[in-house]
């Protein structure tokens, strides 16, 4: 095909993605520090007060425990997939892609019918005569992590599983055959070679759930606050240009964290493949 | 190929994760039933209550029907817009696809609150907010870059030249994609467009931030679970989920035939 064909099919991706992506981000970025002259008081306030500190670092620690936890939880499912015959393996997926492909709201609305009240968890415990007084289990922590692993999982297991199909059995009948044990030939050579892959489903999901707002602000208290949250009150209030700032921090935050876990997530790889773990 | 057959223990392991994963949703469905005033499990009688209040209510149907047209309209542009750059990366030449395919799915990288709020304080200095055309073209550009990585698998698996014979029998460029590359493509451009009209479909914080007079789907039930958790929810998420499940699966399965069996 012509050079000029390619460039015309472009054409409406581009001027797609530089009006609704580009564009608002870069006025963004503007807004951050125009107010409407130049000014850094949007973030000088961001540092200045612990509060949005407070809220900066929990996003952070809330992210990372969430995508390390879907690592842990989701890497034997990957690898329990991996161990069936093809045909099974495609209904097993479907089991996973199921819930994936539901609306973050109703999903994080099922665990307010789980977790509420007069909700599944203590009327069991009320019928078992476990708890004469309801639990409180919306509006902690608790709940908020449980459901963003639960909403988040099923993206780990995908990436780990594709990550394992790529690998060459081979290795593992070789490293058999001279003399490993099945849990030596796993940890030696299966597990190296599927650390990348699981690494990148590692990277997104604490991508995804950097910008995670919904989950928060109906199963959290204020104490689970995270950045998205406070952008939507500031919208709320009218205080555009702040919102701005917190949006900034938001993506600078998420990229920086991404390009250290990656860094990371190198060093573990090769110290894995020189002496295993 | 096995390496060793899964343990009893990793068995039971992988049934209660799957669990975990889908019970909460499952468990939507009977609540929805119940017909009392209250969410409460197991719910005290059954009935179709809620869902009567779901489909009279004009409040839910419109937001329903916002939702709908929203979702239709940002499909069309997203399907469109999104099958031509796939066709455009395969037909580059090939050390420039992955950049390629790199830039034009940058926005599934990006939180859905930074474009939302970057939409938002451009939409307000061009006097566009509240305009449901302007979010749906917001919608079209998160979901498109899902249209291009569909898409593009798919054309990787048609023989290019059977469209080059058409060109060269005679046919204009349009004519010789309709006839040699467009038949085979359909099933990955139906799949990619199920996927596009759900991301609409489910997106909350654009509209949120971008909406004021009228309601979409996601931002009246997320103002009804804000205020008082009503069973109309349950009622509403109940269909939902059986609508997407289905429509989705149907999705995956166009998808897996389209990248698979049309290999050369």
């Amino acid at each position: 095909m012509k050079f000029r064909q390619i460039l015309w099919l472009f054409l409406p991706a581009t001027l797609l993605l530089v009006a609704f992506i580009a564009a608002p981000s870069f006025d963004l970025f503007r807004a951050s520090v125009f107010d409407p002259d130049f000014t850094t008081e949007h973030f000088e306030r961001l540092i200045n007060r612990s509060v949005y500190l407070d809220v900066m670092w929990r996003t952070i620690r809330v992210s990372l425990t969430v995508a390390v936890l879907c690592t842990l939880i989701g890497y034997p499912v990957a690898f329990f997939i991996n161990l069936q015959p093809r045909r099974r393996q495609t209904l097993l997926l479907f089991l996973i892609l199921i819930p994936m492909w539901m609306s973050i709201l109703i999903r994080t609305y099922a665990w307010i019918v789980i977790l509420g009240r007069d909700g599944l968890v203590n009327q069991m415990l009320a019928m078992l005569g476990l708890a004469t007084e309801p639990m409180q289990m919306l509006y902690t922590s608790g709940a908020v992590l449980a459901a963003m692993v639960q909403i988040l999982l099923p993206i780990q297991i995908l990436t780990c599983y594709a990550a394992m199909t790529e690998i060459d059995f081979d290795l593992i009948r070789a490293a058999r055959v001279l003399g490993a044990r099945p849990r030596q030939a796993l940890a030696r050579v299966f597990l190296p070679l599927s650390l990348d892959g699981t690494l990148t489903g590692l990277v997104i999901v604490f991508m995804l759930s950097m910008g995670f707002f919904i989950t928060p602000a109906l199963l959290g208290g204020r104490q689970d606050t995270m950045i998205a949250n406070l952008i939507e009150f500031q919208v709320q209030r009218l205080n555009w240009s702040f919102a701005a700032a917190l949006g900034v921090v938001l993506l600078v935050l998420t990229v920086g964290m991404i390009v250290a876990l990656r860094g990371a997530g190198k060093l573990l790889a090769r110290r894995v493949l020189k002496g295993g773990l | 190929m096995h390496i060793m057959k899964p343990s009893l223990l990793l068995t039971g392991y992988f049934w209660l994760i799957v669990a975990y994963m889908i019970f909460p949703a499952l468990i939507v469905i009977p609540v929805s039933f119940s017909s009392s005033e209250f969410l409460r499990f197991p719910p005290e009688d059954f009935g179709l209550r809620w869902y009567g209040v779901y489909f009279t209510d004009p409040v839910w149907i419109a937001a329903t029907v916002t939702s709908f047209r929203v979702a239709v309209l940002s499909t069309v542009i997203a399907t469109t817009v999104g099958t031509m750059t796939g066709l455009a990366i395969i037909r580059s030449p090939t050390h420039a696809q992955a950049p390629l395919t790199y830039a034009t799915t940058i926005p599934i990288v990006i939180p859905h609150i930074f474009i939302a709020l970057g939409v938002f304080i451009l939409a307000l200095r061009l006097d566009l907010t509240d305009n449901e055309v302007a979010l749906a073209f917001a919608h079209a550009a998160v979901a498109m870059p899902f249209v291009v990585l569909i898409t593009s698998a798919a054309i990787r698996q048609i023989d290019p030249t059977i469209e080059r014979a058409a060109r060269v029998l005679g046919a204009g460029p349009f004519r010789a994609f309709r006839v040699a590359t467009l038949p085979p493509l359909l099933p990955a451009m139906v799949a990619a467009a199920i996927f596009a009209f759900f991301v609409s479909f489910d997106e909350l914080i654009i509209a949120q931030f971008l909406m004021k007079g009228s309601e979409t789907l996601p931002m009246r039930i997320w103002a009804d679970l804000r205020l008082d958790i009503s069973p109309v929810v349950a009622a509403v998420s109940g269909l939902l989920i059986v609508v997407t499940t289905v429509a989705l699966a149907c999705a995956e399965i166009l998808r897996r035939r389209a990248i698979s069996t049309l290999a050369p």
